[in-house]
């Protein structure tokens, strides 16, 4: 009973962080198909602006998030100026393999960046909210968890207004789903993937500073939750939203269940099987369209 | 006039006398250098122009995109190292059945690749090498050694030799590999095999329309690669006496596909010219490692936005268009041959 209590905790945690990852890996890759292998290094240097802020001025942990945020959003953006728009429209080349390797290399730019900079040790971050409150005698949950689940909710329900009710966010929305049509209309989409890579690096960011309590903030922090987020936009099939959000949540069930009831060593594993299997039956995701109608 | 289709089909010529020029200067390197410091370098580098030669026969000529070759080179690398730990074959045989184990993995990795379309199968084969790593890592049965790797195998067989005859020798076996694996893509690259893989990655629905089986062809290009991948991860555990996960990974990933991308994905002198370059590069630096990534990665992004085709194919078009206008040239002086051998 504990052991089954402690999983469904773990999952809506782990659950509301993956979405907050590899939601903005399906944005990037629903408006540009651009599959942002930059994403995982997003989530570190988060955790590294969150730590540097608090480190030097002091700050509390709450305003690090936004200035976590901030960094990321223009590091995204950078990286689209960087790896991506000199890609864009050129003939003989093949754009979303291009594209994988460029921001691949991004990627290993910033984070051996931060490796000089910072050196590979590994750094404390705070619990946004020290403590936490006993359901069973032996299940307990950190009130920082709380705060991680709440704040990852918040943030995709935020992204989901923005994308269905605010004027740039409608804009990501058409050139996701008809880039043409959405020119036609007059939407500059370059300027929407500038908009779209910020805030997908943005998300990372954020979960970055949720995440750096737990495990430590330290240069190839990134690499686990690049992983997990790639299981999840595969199992998702991507470009999907919606799909992504469910996904991340079944993701984070299995491998808090895995890890729980057997052990944490097995979690990526076993859910790579799983992958496998769902991507030999459905070769697109449970949610993505076929690869040659979305193209 | 045989000339002209043949490259027009994009095959590789063999241009003889550069060929020769290449390879005597590879054979003598060894005594020129004297320092078994570089010796040691160009042995690596030898390694990885066999694996990347592997590599590059899924990646450049089929164009499946599969990053978790490395991988299967580190399980070739475990499987020829734990035979030589455990039975006492001679390491040919080690060697070869590292390979057979690395095709192996090669093809199961291959079924479910081969059904999916584009970057799902980078996706795929990227989380299938990173799981391979992180259970090596995990592992607490002691059979590959965990994080620490396994070491203490014979390798060679060597260690009674004189340390620089034995860093010249296992030079040379490097090289010959490197020899046999260029010898086998030109062949298989000639063959129907290549031009249908090649027909497939250009133009997969007409191909398959012709008859070329899409899941046939691909999987025997996995299985043929994973077979030299494996062999160069058994020359590495013999060469270094140890494997270990450090042979896969992000850092190794950037560095080996930097050299294919320098170099030109889909050539045969691509790989090994990257190969050659980017481990120049990189053993410069050795004393600088913090730049070193740093510098690679700007590399790769400077190559694949500046000229995505890599060194080779550039050159090569120079050349050809030196070639032409050179033969324009002779053609215009002394026309009335020109016409009289076309008649």
């Amino acid at each position: 009973m504990n052991a089954i209590l402690q999983t469904l905790v773990s999952t809506i945690v782990q659950g509301s962080i993956l979405a907050l990852i590899s939601i903005g890996m399906t944005l990037v890759y629903g408006t540009l198909r651009v599959l942002n292998m930059a994403q995982g290094v997003m989530v570190m240097v988060g955790g590294f602006a969150a730590y540097t802020v608090v480190d030097r001025t002091g700050v509390s942990p709450w305003i690090s998030i936004a200035v976590a945020a901030a960094v990321t959003f223009l590091l995204g953006v950078l990286t689209y100026y960087m790896a991506v728009k000199p890609l864009l429209g050129r003939p003989g080349v093949d754009f979303e393999m291009t594209a994988f390797i460029t921001t691949f290399a991004v990627a290993t730019i910033v984070q051996n960046i931060i490796l000089m900079i910072y050196g590979p040790r590994q750094k404390p971050f705070d619990p946004l909210w020290p403590g936490g409150i006993n359901i069973t005698s032996e299940v307990s949950i950190t009130y920082h968890s709380m705060i991680m689940a709440v704040l990852a909710v918040g943030a995709l329900v935020a992204l989901g207004l923005f994308l269905s009710r605010s004027r740039y966010g409608l804009a990501i929305t058409a050139v996701a789903q008809n880039l043409d049509a959405a020119r036609l209309m007059g939407i500059p989409a370059r300027r929407v993937y500038v908009v779209t890579m910020g805030i997908a690096a943005a998300l990372a960011g954020i979960a970055g500073v949720l995440l750096a309590p737990l495990y430590f903030v330290y240069p190839n922090a990134g690499d686990l939750p690049l992983l997990q987020a790639l299981i999840v936009v595969i199992f998702a099939g991507l470009g999907s939203v919606k799909g992504t959000i469910y996904a991340s949540y079944i993701i984070g069930f299995l491998s808090s269940a895995v890890a729980i009831f057997w052990s944490s060593a097995f979690a990526l594993p076993v859910l790579y099987i799983v992958i496998l299997v769902v991507l030999v039956v459905r070769p697109n995701g449970i949610a993505g369209k076929p690869q040659e109608a979305r193209l | 006039m045989k000339s002209v289709p043949l490259r027009a089909l994009g095959w590789p010529q063999i241009k003889p006398i550069p060929l020769a020029i290449a390879g005597v200067l590879a054979a003598i390197l060894p005594m020129i250098l004297n320092s078994s410091y570089w010796v040691g370098v160009c042995t690596l580098a030898l390694i990885w122009m066999v694996l990347n030669q592997s590599w590059n026969l899924v990646l450049g000529y089929s164009g499946i995109w599969n990053f978790g070759q490395l991988a299967i080179y580190a399980i070739g690398g475990y499987a020829a190292a734990l035979v030589s730990l455990h039975t006492g074959l001679p390491w040919p045989i080690a060697l070869v059945v590292g390979g057979f184990a690395a095709t192996l993995v090669s093809l199961v990795l291959a079924i479910p690749s081969v059904r999916l379309r584009g970057i799902y199968v980078s996706l795929l084969t990227f989380g299938f090498s990173e799981v391979v790593r992180l259970l090596v890592i995990a592992d607490k049965t002691g059979i590959t050694g965990g994080t620490f790797g396994l070491s203490g195998f014979d390798g060679y067989g060597l260690q009674s030799m004189e340390p620089q005859a034995r860093y010249r020798l296992i030079y040379w076996i490097a090289l010959a590999f490197v020899i046999i694996t260029l010898v086998a893509m030109y062949f298989i690259v000639r063959s129907p095999l290549g031009t249908g893989l090649m027909a497939l990655r250009d133009n997969p629905s007409l191909a398959a329309a012709r008859g070329v089986s899409p899941i046939k062809y691909q999987l025997l290009s996995f299985g043929i690669s994973g077979f030299f991948a494996g062999i160069a991860g058994g020359l590495y555990a013999f060469t270094y006496g140890v494997v270990s996960p450090s042979l896969m990974g992000l850092g190794q990933m950037t560095l080996l596909v930097t050299m294919m991308v320098v170099g030109g994905l889909g050539t045969l002198t691509g790989p090994l010219i990257g190969t050659a370059i980017i481990t120049l590069v990189q053993a410069e630096l050795q004393n600088w490692p913090e730049i070193r990534l740093i510098l690679l990665g700007l590399v790769l992004l400077a190559i694949v936005v500046l000229m995505p085709r890599g060194v080779v194919p550039l050159l090569a078009g120079r050349m050809g268009r030196l070639n032409s206008w050179m033969s324009a040239g002779e053609s215009k002086e002394s026309k009335p041959t020109a016409t009289s051998t076309k008649t």
